[in-house]
């Protein structure tokens, strides 16, 4: 993390420069919802302990403001960012120059616009009751080709190759962007427009939140690990040999792990049981996983080697994070373990390890490493890089051992009321902001010279 | 693996696999459930929903309470929800089949609300909890959901009466076949 507060800037390579439009566009508005979304977050964390606080209205109570939170969390942040990271990912790994950057912008747009209105709508209390489908049924079409425009790049440059050689990154990104669409389309279908029967809707809502958190965010984060640790470590992944297997089984048993977030709901026996079988299958990517991104940086001072590195840094928390949820979820997908943390705070501590601090950890970290390259610029304060981290480490840890811990209280019987997270969701904020202030300052700062500086 | 078509070939073979694996025998299973008495002749249960309850379930819906609240009965197995109360039996698939949108809920933040119905006393005391609920607890008032009438008393708005039907109709306290009252 010592780079120097001056700011030369230097030529863009020709594979960077025919993606730099689109992967700022994205990255440009990812940082704007984050930085929303974490304010909201802040907001209902104080409505837990002050309910008055903002509550006078119907537009800004609880219940909406969360909804709201989470779909500009997942929707808004995450995948702006993937959007970003997967399309950039690919054209530098296959040397793919992008001739259409403008179609992308126009995915960009209409994915962007989209969830600008059906966050409006939720704001107004026009939302269904299913977690991360809250936006009303009309926005689906529209969200869905603005998907499909802002997402579809990386098949594309894969296909159309000029390289011969693949990657692992590679596979993990074709798998995620072929996922979402289906999924999302076919749950649209299923839940909002011909409704399935009574608690069906329920089964098809969970196989679309895991698909989406494991098959689209998680899968995307994981390519972009197997691509920055071997580039940021010099090391070759260790048991290479695995990484067929890995991607089989964890994209063959992701999809199936729905129900285990439905035990002792009315569905039939049989469904929880496929899924808790799932989710311990699921230990088999898991640990090829662990093989590969920890086995790769334990030996020789690696990890030493990777905490000087920014990028490294965040994607060294997010393997522990990742490795911690693998194992976490198995447990808490075992009958008895579950019946003690369902409906508490547990869940949120579990949903937090997944969606932040693995796949959030892995985007800042990718940020860090190909904002530069898309900008021709280095980031403007060190100072702020260390703000973002330090704050984001302690939040997300603090945060976990609060609704961790927590849930396994109040799933006890040890405590009644439900545990507080308005420090860290605080602190998060601070990081946030941090972040987008020295990352802006680098996005903004071209905008009005055009993508290609001069002087080397 | 260096093929797209392999790829994406793969990788639609397992999203199609759980689809058929899960959701769609889910759905031969449960997709054909209906009414049905608990014991032969008897009343046909679950019962219809009043119109005013399907309303409220909207207004439920678009004040985001399942943000909150749950409505599903875990079986004594699998959780100490029956012990706490929140129902005389679990809940079972049949329970949900007229409802448009199913909403079993994911997290407690406040009690589990599937046989509310039952134990609520009068529609006076839950508009007095909308409006002021225990002192302490995270549920928010919903005071914007009254007005104030010509004489200064509270009067609920539309949206507050339907609330309340709805919530009064949230009732497991009948047996189904596959899940008995044990009295
Ligand atoms: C921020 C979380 C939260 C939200 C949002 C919320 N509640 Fe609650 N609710 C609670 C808590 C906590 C309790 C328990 C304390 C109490 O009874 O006041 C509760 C209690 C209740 C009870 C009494 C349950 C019983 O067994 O006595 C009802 C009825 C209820 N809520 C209905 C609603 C409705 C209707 C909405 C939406 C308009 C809603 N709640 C929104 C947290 C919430």
């Amino acid at each position: 993390m010592s780079q120097d507060s001056y700011r030369p800037s230097f030529n863009l390579s020709r594979v960077d420069a025919s993606v730099a439009q689109p992967v700022r566009l994205f990255f440009a508005s990812a940082f704007l919802w984050l930085v929303l979304a974490s304010m909201i977050a802040v907001i209902t964390a104080i409505q837990l302990k002050d309910v008055s606080f903002l509550g006078g209205c119907s537009l800004t109570t609880y219940g909406r403001l969360k909804a709201l939170e989470s779909n500009l969390f997942t929707y808004g942040w995450l995948t702006n960012a993937l959007f970003a990271i997967n399309l950039w990912l690919m054209s530098s790994l296959t040397r793919f120059e992008l001739k259409n950057a403008w179609l992308a912008n126009v995915g960009g747009v209409v994915w962007n616009l989209t969830l600008t209105y059906g966050a409006y709508q939720i704001l107004m209390g026009k939302m269904n009751g299913f977690s991360l489908l809250e936006m009303p049924k009309e926005v689906a079409l529209a969200s869905w080709l603005g998907f499909l425009l802002a997402a579809l790049w990386p098949a594309v440059a894969f296909s159309r190759r000029p390289t011969g050689h693949v990657y692992v990154s590679q596979w993990y990104i074709l798998g995620s962007t072929l996922v979402f669409p289906i999924t999302f389309a076919l749950t649209q279908l299923l839940v909002l427009w011909c409704p399935a029967q009574g608690v069906l809707q329920a089964l098809v809502h969970s196989w679309y939140y895991q698909n989406l958190h494991l098959l689209w965010f998680a899968s995307s984060a994981i390519a972009a690990v197997y691509y920055f640790i071997p580039k940021e470590s010099g090391r070759t992944v260790a048991a290479y040999y695995l990484s067929t297997i890995g991607f089989w089984t964890f994209f063959l048993f992701a999809s199936w792990t729905g129900p285990a977030t439905l035990l002792g709901s009315p569905l039939p026996l049989w469904v929880q049981s496929v899924g808790v079988v799932a989710a311990l299958l699921m230990l088999i990517p898991f640990a090829i996983l662990a093989i590969h991104f920890l086995g790769t940086l334990s030996w020789n001072r690696g990890i030493s080697q990777s905490w000087n590195n920014t990028t490294l840094r965040f994607v060294l928390v997010a393997i522990f994070a990742l490795i911690l949820w693998g194992l976490l979820f198995a447990v808490s997908s075992t009958r008895g373990f579950n019946a003690v943390i369902r409906f508490t705070a547990f869940t949120v501590g579990l949903e937090h390890l997944l969606s932040y601090t693995f796949v959030s950890f892995v985007i800042f970290g990718a940020a860090y490493f190909i904002l530069p390259k898309i900008t021709g610029l280095l980031w403007l304060s060190p100072k702020l890089v260390h703000l973002h981290f330090w704050s984001c480490a302690i939040a997300t840890v603090s945060l976990l051992i609060i609704t961790l811990g927590g849930g396994w209280q109040q799933g006890s019987g040890l405590r009644a009321d439900w545990p507080s997270a308005l420090f860290p969701t605080f602190l998060l904020l601070i990081g946030h902001i941090a972040f987008v202030i020295n990352a802006w300052g680098m996005l903004c700062s071209k905008l009005s010279s055009g993508y290609k500086p001069t002087h080397a | 693996m260096k093929n797209i078509k392999f790829i994406f070939a793969g990788v639609v073979f397992t999203l199609a696999a759980s689809f058929l694996g899960i959701l769609l025998s889910g759905r031969v299973q449960l997709g054909s459930l209906g009414r049905a008495p608990a014991e032969e002749g008897g009343l046909l249960f679950p019962p219809r929903e009043p119109g005013l309850a399907i309303q409220g379930r909207e207004v439920y819906l678009s004040l985001g309470c399942v943000a909150c609240h749950t409505q599903q009965v875990r079986p004594a197995s699998q959780g100490n929800d029956i012990a706490k109360g929140y129902g005389p039996r679990h809940s079972v698939a049949r329970d949900y089949i007229l409802q448009s949108s199913v909403l079993l809920g994911t997290h407690r933040i406040g009690p589990d609300l599937a046989n509310y119905g039952a134990r609520a006393a009068s529609e006076n005391e839950i508009h007095q909890h909308l409006l002021v609920p225990k002192a302490g607890s995270a549920m928010p008032s919903y005071a914007f959901l009254y007005t104030r009438g010509k004489d200064g008393t509270l009067v609920p708005t539309e949206k507050a009466i339907a609330l309340v039907a709805y919530l009064k109709s949230l009732k497991i306290d009948y047996s189904s076949p596959e899940a008995k009252l044990n009295q």
